[in-house]
């Protein structure tokens, strides 16, 4: 029976369906985490970019996230807005775009008045690690917490290691180059188009 | 190895596994991994973790169809037990531990093409019993981790002055890192001279 030709693809498709059919049902029985987890990861990226998520963690954060954020409309440019002690607080302005290996997402914290960053985070990245990776650690991202966003041109610019920084540059990380400038153009593209979009608006200033 | 399905012992193919036939530095199988995910200890450690049980499920797997598996079609039958388990490894570390999954990104899906995989499928599993070629396809991805993690070892040390991320003193402090040691030539250095060393000893041994 083994050496009929019509052996081989019915053993073919029955071993195809068998272990198929056990990766789907995995798959099916672990999506709603791995949804969850995407969800958690855009949530946690959210309060870092104002920098709120110390000491929280999964459902902290979750209903943290629900509470004080409100969804993008036309009044806030397209950004989430953030609400604290009853006001108004910040813009939370979701950036993204090519990054060395594959597309970068992240959110820059926008101060109320529209003039200074508060932070940045990266949800979604796959840039070397060790180098590139590096973006997502704090030594990095807390440079920007308080820089002033540049009113004409570009908003914020990543400047070579060592040099003089203005108060809206903040220092590359060394051996990542391509990352860097690639992050600048991508910040700066959403930026930008948020800022004309917020002031052109009348938003408040 | 035994072509012809005789009892072979444990003993060797452990040693066989890790040292004489380790597949870095003798059989050169599965760099495209060495050189890719090394420049961290802890990625290197998940990365071999995953590689070793993905080897050692499909090897058993293997061998255990061995008897039914037509040869005319035995590879796309190996090919699609490697990628069953790669599958269900990439679904564990995405809904179980994200952030690895995340830092890790491409590379465990690229565990379905590391020939080292394919190779201990063809060459053992499909002529030996199921222990043992569980045991080869663990001492195998045994053999690569040991490698694999020593080269990660150093590329992190020189380059970062870190080891699992803990700064390492003097070398976090006083040490200029070398960036080309994260970066992928360091790879091609570092594995070059792994593979020097380690041949060195062998050939040593093999003149007494």
């Amino acid at each position: 029976m083994r050496d009929k030709p019509w052996f081989a693809v019915a053993y073919m498709f029955v071993v195809t369906a068998f272990f198929s059919s056990i990766v789907i049902g995995f798959a099916r029985f672990t999506s709603a985490r791995v949804k969850a987890n995407e969800q958690l990861a855009f949530e946690t990226a959210m309060l870092e970019a104002f920098a709120l998520a110390e000491g929280k963690t999964g459902l902290d954060i979750h209903e943290f996230f629900l509470e004080r954020f409100t969804k993008p409309d036309k009044e806030s440019g397209l950004a989430y807005t953030l609400t604290e002690d009853g006001n108004l607080s910040g813009y939370a302005v979701l950036v993204g775009g090519k990054g060395f290996w594959a597309p970068i997402k992240g959110i820059v914290g926008v101060s109320a008045d529209g003039n200074r960053i508060r932070g940045v985070s990266f949800y979604e990245q796959s840039e070397t690690p060790g180098l590139g990776a590096e973006i997502t650690k704090a030594q990095f991202r807390n440079q920007f917490a308080g820089r002033r966003l540049a009113t004409t041109d570009r908003p914020i610019r990543i400047r070579p290691t060592g040099s003089k920084l203005a108060d809206n540059e903040v220092h590359a990380i060394t051996g990542a180059t391509q990352t860097c400038t690639r992050l600048e153009k991508l910040i700066n593209e959403d930026l930008a188009r948020w800022r004309d979009e917020h002031f052109s608006s009348g938003g408040n200033q | 190895m035994s072509p012809n399905g005789q009892r072979v012992l444990t003993r060797d193919i452990v040693i066989d596994g890790i040292w004489r036939n380790n597949p870095i530095f003798r059989q050169v199988l599965g760099i495209c991994s060495t050189l890719a995910v090394t420049n961290l200890v802890l990625n290197t450690l998940v990365m071999c973790t995953a590689l070793t049980l993905v080897m050692g499920a499909s090897c058993l797997t293997v061998s255990l169809l061995r008897n039914w598996t037509p040869r005319n079609i035995r590879m796309m039958v190996q090919t699609l037990i490697i990628a069953f388990y790669v599958i269900l490894v990439d679904l564990a570390l995405k809904a179980y531990w994200p952030e690895m999954s995340r830092s890790l990104g491409p590379y465990v899906g690229l565990i379905i093409t590391n020939c080292i995989i394919m190779g201990r499928c063809e060459a053992f599993a499909g002529s030996n019993r199921p222990a043992a070629s569980l045991i080869d396809g663990i001492f195998n991805g045994l053999g690569y981790s040991a490698v694999l993690l020593s080269i990660a070892f150093f590329r992190e040390l020189l380059g970062m002055g870190t080891v699992m991320g803990f700064a390492v003193p003097y070398f976090a402090t006083n040490w200029d890192k070398w960036i080309i040691m994260v970066m992928p030539p360091g790879a091609f250095f570092t594995l070059a001279s792994v593979i020097w060393i380690f041949r060195s000893i062998g050939l040593r041994r093999d003149a007494k």
